[in-house]
């Protein structure tokens, strides 16, 4: 292949790559464009609005109004539980799949053979089919709209179980157990001081991924809560869709304010997030 | 100390570690799906009122065209995303995959972003971009064509299953290019340099080379994205505000599910309906498995 | 020591990730702490109508400060209340003790066995305070299960016309002489020529669209069509709902349809409404104010006229939307709820209020003499409007309040989406000629219907539902 053939290759993939990344992103212009701008001006131009400013945009029109009656009608108590849902199902979830996958990773002791297997079985139930019968069950225990009856049914799935066995099986050796144990370690601190640090990326990516699947989660919340001020961002921005169906800068804005604290924090943590996510695969 | 002691010290250690996760998943994953199988056999008006029906929930299902309908669109939802999504995603993660490439890591997180947007909000924001007249997307249409017919395309209403399956597209392609660089990676150097040394086109090289060894990676892909298009719910939901659309065209499973469970109160129906999607995904797995078992063994 | 040290090391081992979730946490923790629990009036209420709660406002102040009673209101969307409210039922959870619930939302209530309705069944409270004779009859029907009234009517909501009388006078054309939807097509035709050569007739008769759920139903009922009998049998394949379901796909289909596609609630719906896609308007009482307030720009170009029938000498009006006020079983203070429903749904005040903010007529037939409906409303070009209404008011349709009538609205859309689909590929566009299709669908959707009905065991009598819980 000639260099200039391959310049031209080069030049064409790019080309590609850059037309695609702009669909992609497009989308995300429109949706924060949108939320500045003022319920007449949002059929005035699919973007900015036109007027007399520089480019011939109507820089004037855009507005913070939609955010601020956002804020009036309260919208920030469910941005706030919906990091409290999120971060403390990441963080209990985590742990109690570390512990397990853990024990049954590398202890020996009657019954473990059966509790690998129900967790291993457990993989193939799909969560729609427990939503009825789960729904019935909180209802018996009188947990229905309360914090408990929305997370303690998702801080055991037997997904994380099965992961964190599997990075316990490849990263923790038995001979650093066995070495430590030597030392006079208690199980305990094996556990806390030699196997957790060397889970340290399973546990980051993990914790992401459950992070980003409660702020993202609906059904759950949808059907468990009822009180208003306890919903999460999806519930809610869900019910300002059936009122304010046509405030598309209303709808817009909420969307941002949903999106965008959690987005940005993840482009943060962009690489332990999406090793996490791999490791199920090309690993497992 | 005796190693007795020491033994049963690491016993309990074990069951002191395993207890909170066996109480919850005991609790709310085992004890449900038991129930779930009597709650099949009841017709409920929430879940204080109940009549015990036998298997006329599971007669009913199957002679309930709605129900049909439902599998339906699943499906087709499912096929389009595996036809569809899935080889775009390949096809971006080899373009992506050349360790030349300038920006690859920009690139790499554009094209996943979107999967960061949870599928509510990717739902609100499809409602607004995807509205006739008004809607970002016939807008463009309108405006790269010069015609102003496009603006009526009323994907809402009529082309439910294929807004479903654009806005998917949109969110997981890039989440699964994810996979699929992450298995290139894994595609042995050497073996490429031989090929190429053989004389091996890019086509040649893509069959005898990066097929194999991305293979593994393909069938989980593809049973994770089949598995999740099945249960799909959100989208459909909240794009057609809680309904199925018009002649039911966007219902999927899981609102049907959910609306038979939770609008209208019947949870043994619901239940019913979790245990066909159930035995459908199962056999789904069960497929991928033999499949991969027979790979193996003619490899 | 030793233990702190290696605490310590094991915390940093920690990826960054986990330390942000943790301060996450705690933040969101402490926050929610200190969240003030907010201030809950005596009594909660439920509405799902902005423009309803922005009326009850300063009537509720004005009772707050005469009785010591402070009512909260909170605003939701239907889909909110239904999934709130039924949740509530179902999970014996308190809702409010005030709830405005939409006619197509009730009936999910009514599903179950009699005495597991979430509503208070008033029917004797009304009884003994004379109430249920004051109300228009078909005004309670849909809230009502085997004669047992589970909620107060808000409305009439009478249909008429609303057409485009700027355009139509200026065309000196007198819209008010069509009797029949027929003359009524007839006198615009001179107006759907294509004078500006964009490929669209320039106006087209009436706003009204084959997958529009709520405009079929509407001059469904008008046209005496009906899905299920009084006492709850579905007739949904009848000859009469063939000829409707024909005659309306006829008007959206061929060269020159009649009917134009206008969504009634977006931005871009409404610009269509102020250029005048369509003359006519399907107009119950209360869509004239949301015209006020979202389409200002019809000011003084509408005026109001009785439907055309589909016959002459048939049905000049119809009906369409609703609602009730309902006071949950689960309230704790039905005494006041009581009163306060009856302030706001049987007061002259608050009728006044209903007519004067949002256009609605009050089901309260003692009350239709009430000046406030003489008076000239601009909008409409001065034209008595109330009186207009109140004058159709009796002759409105029955509704039933069977909970299957939602789905069986939904299928008789479907049923006219697939016929339009099959004129479309036949390409016969003549009532005549969809006939025995729409015969043929209707009865599909009426076994669907049978279907349904037969799944429920709690309508069967022979089998006595098993309540676990008195609630």
């Amino acid at each position: 292949m000639s260099a200039t053939n391959r310049k031209l290759n080069k030049a064409a993939l790019h080309t590609l790559l850059i037309v695609l990344a702009f669909i992609t992103l497009i989308p995300y212009a429109w949706l924060i464009i949108a939320s500045l701008k003022g319920q007449d001006d949002f059929f005035s131009g699919i973007f900015f609005p036109p007027g007399e400013g520089f480019l011939g945009i109507g820089w004037d029109k855009l507005t913070l109004n939609n955010y601020r009656a956002l804020f009036d009608l309260g919208f920030e108590v469910n941005l706030i539980n919906s990091i409290f849902y999120s971060a403390a199902t990441a963080l209990f979830a985590t742990f109690i799949c570390a512990a397990t996958g853990f024990v049954i990773a590398k202890h020996h002791f009657r019954g473990r053979n059966f509790i690998t297997l129900v967790v291993l079985g457990a993989l193939i139930v799909p969560p729609t089919l427990l939503l009825a019968p789960g729904y019935e069950l909180l209802y018996d225990l009188g947990l229905l709209d309360t914090v408990w009856g929305l997370l303690l049914p998702l801080l055991a799935p037997a997904f994380g179980v099965f992961l964190f066995r599997q990075a316990v099986i490849q990263s923790v050796p038995d001979e650093l157990l066995e070495a430590a144990r030597i030392d006079g370690c208690s199980e305990w601190s094996i556990f806390f001081v030699v196997v957790l640090p060397l889970l340290r990326p399973m546990i980051g990516a993990f914790m992401l991924i459950t992070f980003l699947g409660m702020w993202n989660n609906f059904i759950s919340p949808q059907i468990v809560l009822q009180t208003a001020d306890k919903q999460p961002l999806s519930v809610a921005i869900a019910q300002l869709r059936g009122v304010y169906k046509t405030d598309y800068g209303l709808l817009t804005a909420a969307t941002v304010v949903s999106v965008l604290p959690v987005a940005a924090l993840f482009l943060l943590l962009q690489k332990q997030f999406i090793s996490g996510l791999t490791t199920g695969a090309v690993k497992g | 100390m005796s190693a007795k002691v020491i033994d049963r010290n690491r016993v309990l250690f074990s069951w002191a570690m395993l207890t909170p996760f066996l109480l919850l998943f005991a609790i709310f994953v085992v004890y449900p799906l038991i129930q779930s199988a009597f709650l099949a056999a009841n017709q409920t008006f929430g879940p204080g009122t109940r009549t015990f029906v036998g298997t006329k929930n599971f007669q009913l299902l199957l002679a309930d065209p709605v129900f049909w309908k439902s599998i339906g669109n699943t499906f087709i939802y499912a096929l389009g995303s595996l036809f569809i999504q899935l080889p775009l995603a390949f096809a971006l993660a080899l373009a992506l995959n050349s360790s030349k490439l300038r920006g690859k890591g920009i690139y790499r997180l554009i094209f996943f972003s979107p999967q960061l947007m949870g599928l509510v909000f990717v739902s609100i924001l499809g409602a607004l971009a995807f509205e006739k007249r008004a809607g970002l997307v016939n807008q463009a249409i309108a405006f790269i064509t010069r015609n102003e017919k496009f603006l009526e395309i009323d994907w809402l209403q009529q082309h439910v299953m294929a807004t479903l399956i654009l806005i998917s597209l949109w969110l997981y392609v890039g989440f699964n290019m994810i996979y699929f660089l992450a298995a290139l990676q894994s595609v042995d150097k050497s073996l490429m340099e031989a090929a190429e040394i053989d004389g091996a086109g890019p086509l040649g090289k893509l069959r005898h080379v990066i097929y194999p060894s991305v293979k593994p990676v393909a069938t989980f892909v593809i049973l994770l994205s089949m598995i999740g298009s099945l249960q799909l719910f959100e989208l459909p939901y909240i794009l057609l505000e809680s309904s199925g659309g018009p002649d039911n065209r966007g219902l999927t499973i899981v609102m049907y599910l959910y609306q038979n469970g939770f609008d209208l109160g019947d949870l043994g129906y619901a239940s019913a309906i979790g245990w066909v999607l159930a035995l459908i995904l199962i056999a789904l797995a069960l497929v991928q498995i033999k499949m991969t078992r027979a790979q193996e063994v003619n490899a | 020591m030793h233990r702190l040290t290696n605490t310590i090391l094991a915390l940093r081992a920690l990826s960054s990730g986990v330390w942000v979730i943790a301060c996450l946490l705690i933040l969101s923790t402490l926050l929610i702490l200190v969240r003030k629990p907010s201030d809950q009036g005596d009594l909660q209420f439920w509405v799902y109508s902005p423009e309803h709660a922005k009326m009850y406002v300063p009537m509720i102040e004005r009772y707050e400060q005469s009785n010591d009673v402070k009512l909260d209101i909170t605003i939701m969307s239907n889909a909110a209340i239904q999934s709130r409210m039924m949740s509530g039922f179902f999970g014996g959870l308190p809702t409010a003790d005030l709830i405005e619930v939409e006619k197509a939302v009730a009936p999910q209530a009514f599903m179950g066995p009699i005495e597991a309705i979430g509503f208070t069944d008033l029917t004797d409270m009304l009884v003994q305070e004379g109430l249920l004779e004051q109300f228009n009859q078909p005004s309670l029907n849909p809230w009502s299960v085997d004669g047992r009234v589970f909620g107060l009517p808000h409305d009439v909501h009478p249909v008429m016309l609303a057409y485009r009388a700027d355009i139509t006078e200026a065309a000196g054309i007198d819209l008010t002489q069509a009797e029949t939807w027929d003359e009524y097509f007839a006198m615009l035709r001179p107006l759907m020529a294509d004078t500006d050569d964009d490929g669209k007739p320039d106006h087209t008769p009436l706003s009204f669209w084959y997958t529009n759920q709520d405009l079929i139903e509407t001059l469904m009922l008008q046209g005496d069509g009906q899905l299920f009998t009084s006492s709850g049998q579905p007739t949904i394949h009848t000859e009469r709902n063939a000829h409707l379901l024909a005659t309306l796909v006829s008007w959206c289909l061929g060269p020159q349809p009649v009917a134009v596609d206008i969504n009634e609630w977006s931005a871009a719906g409404h610009k269509a409404k102020v250029d005048a896609v369509a003359i006519g308007y399907i107009a119950p009482d209360w869509m004239c104010s949301i015209w006020k307030m979202h389409v200002p720009g019809l000011t003084g170009k509408l005026k109001l006229m009785p439907l055309p029938a589909f016959e002459p000498g048939g049905r000049r009006t119809s009906v369409r939307g609703g609602t009730m006020l309902s006071i949950p079983k689960t309230t704790e203070h039905f005494d006041r709820a009581w009163e306060y429903a009856k302030l706001l749904y049987t007061s002259p005040q608050v009728a006044r209020e209903l007519y004067r903010e949002v256009d609605i007529i009050s089901p309260v037939k003692s009350l239709w003499n009430d000046p406030v409906y003489d008076e000239p409303d601009p909008f409409f070009m001065n034209q008595r409007k109330g009186r207009m209404y109140i004058e159709l008011a009796p002759n409105i349709p029955l509704r039933p309040s069977s909970p299957y009538n939602k789905q069986a609205a939904i299928d008789v859309r479907d049923a006219m989406g697939r016929l339009a689909k099959y004129a479309k590929e036949q390409e016969l566009y003549e009532p005549e000629q969809l006939m025995p299709k729409a015969r043929e669908l209707l009865e599909t959707m009426q076994r669907q219907t049978e279907r349904r009905m037969e799944r429920n065991a709690f309508a069967q009598e022979d089998l006595a539902p098993i309540s676990e819980d008195s609630q």
